[in-house]
């Protein structure tokens, strides 16, 4: 079940869990390692907005799948966000760090860390506020312009 | 321009059938109860989820755990709501626990945060101290929301500025995390200053 899995890092810098039930099952997912293997390739976790979107390959596996990983993966047919993977699968963040992390090596997801470069230029933002200023006062109630 | 960086580098069976959006983020910042996941409530267009992040350390010496100093490992619940601006790019809005010892989370949060928006109750003005410190420190664009419980503010704003001690270049205003308008105004004037700082 767990083939490929090098279950690097278990309790070795003192991280284990040692009091709470919930803490443990997160830990027994990713066999032991805790996040920071999402951080191989940008040398710092994975930001909680990154956008995770299931590959074709990934979806034709689901069958193979099992557990997180068949949900993540099958969750991601829309693209989501590291965090509404983890609210929506009741998953502790890390291990969806950790997961997405394995499932993208093995060409099931693609991961889009956001490039902060882009997220703060002025054109992206200023698209940004047009969009915000779009929104209405209430919900279904057009807002009259300025 | 391409919305965001994928690091498909290894994966050649990597085929997405969709692209996401470019996921631009916001920090809603303050004391517990001060009206965080209201106001993310108020602008999102999903119901705000909650997730749990581990905390694996804990400040020493500001914590109320230190009568349990063999607790390292805790969890906190983060509020969060999106909101599509096109179908290239999408608004995050995410809550920050309020607590000065949840420092650590803090960073897991609001890394690559375009700008952070701490919400004030004038009664109880300590619990933001924490988050105008953390945005300053950081450098991250920020702005002051009073939040007008029952449309009223217990202080003016000349009161709230002195007391914070925030700089005079910090917009501080006084809003209605239930009003999405007034939600939306208010993370508008967060977005100026990202923009100010992005053209300075």
């Amino acid at each position: 079940m767990a083939e490929g899995r090098t279950p690097r890092g278990a309790g070795g810098d003192g991280a284990t869990p040692v009091g709470p039930v919930p803490a443990v099952r997160p830990f027994l997912v990713t066999a032991g390692r805790v996040a920071g293997a999402g951080r191989a390739t940008t040398g710092r976790a994975m930001p909680v907005e990154t956008q995770v979107v299931a590959t074709v390959a990934g979806l034709e596996a689901l069958g193979r799948l099992s557990f997180e990983q068949h949900d993540i993966v099958a969750a991601c047919r829309v693209p989501q966000s590291l965090a509404e993977i983890a609210s929506r699968l009741r998953l502790h963040l890390n291990v969806v760090r950790v997961l997405a992390e394995d499932l993208r090596v093995e060409g099931h997801l693609t991961v889009h860390v956001p490039d902060s470069g882009v997220t703060h230029d002025a054109s992206v933002l200023r698209r940004v506020i047009d969009g915000l200023r779009a929104v209405p006062d209430s919900r279904g109630v057009l807002r009259e312009t300025d | 321009m391409r919305p965001t960086d994928p690091i498909t580098a290894g994966a050649p069976a990597a085929q997405a059938s969709v692209r996401p959006p470019l996921p631009v983020k916001l920090v809603v910042a303050g004391g517990f109860g001060v009206g965080k996941t209201t106001a993310v409530g108020s602008i999102s267009e999903i119901e705000p989820l909650t997730t749990e992040a581990a905390i694996t350390e804990v400040a020493a010496g500001v914590d109320d755990l230190s009568h349990t100093p063999s607790k390292t490992t805790t969890t906190v619940a983060m509020d969060f709501g999106c909101l599509t601006i096109d179908p290239t790019l999408k608004l995050y809005l995410f809550g920050t626990p309020g607590q000065e010892r949840f420092g650590f989370m803090w960073d897991d949060i609001v890394e690559g945060a375009v700008g952070g928006l701490v919400i004030v109750d004038t009664r109880r003005l300590d619990d933001c101290y924490a988050a105008v410190d953390y945005f300053e420190h950081k450098q991250i664009p920020f702005a002051v929301a009073v939040n007008a419980f029952d449309g009223k503010v217990e202080h003016d704003l000349d009161e709230v500025r002195w007391a914070l001690d925030v700089a005079d270049g910090v917009p501080l205003l006084v809003f209605d995390a239930r009003e999405r308008g007034s939600v939306r105004d208010a993370l508008l004037v967060v977005l100026e200053q990202a923009l100010h700082r992005a053209e300075n």
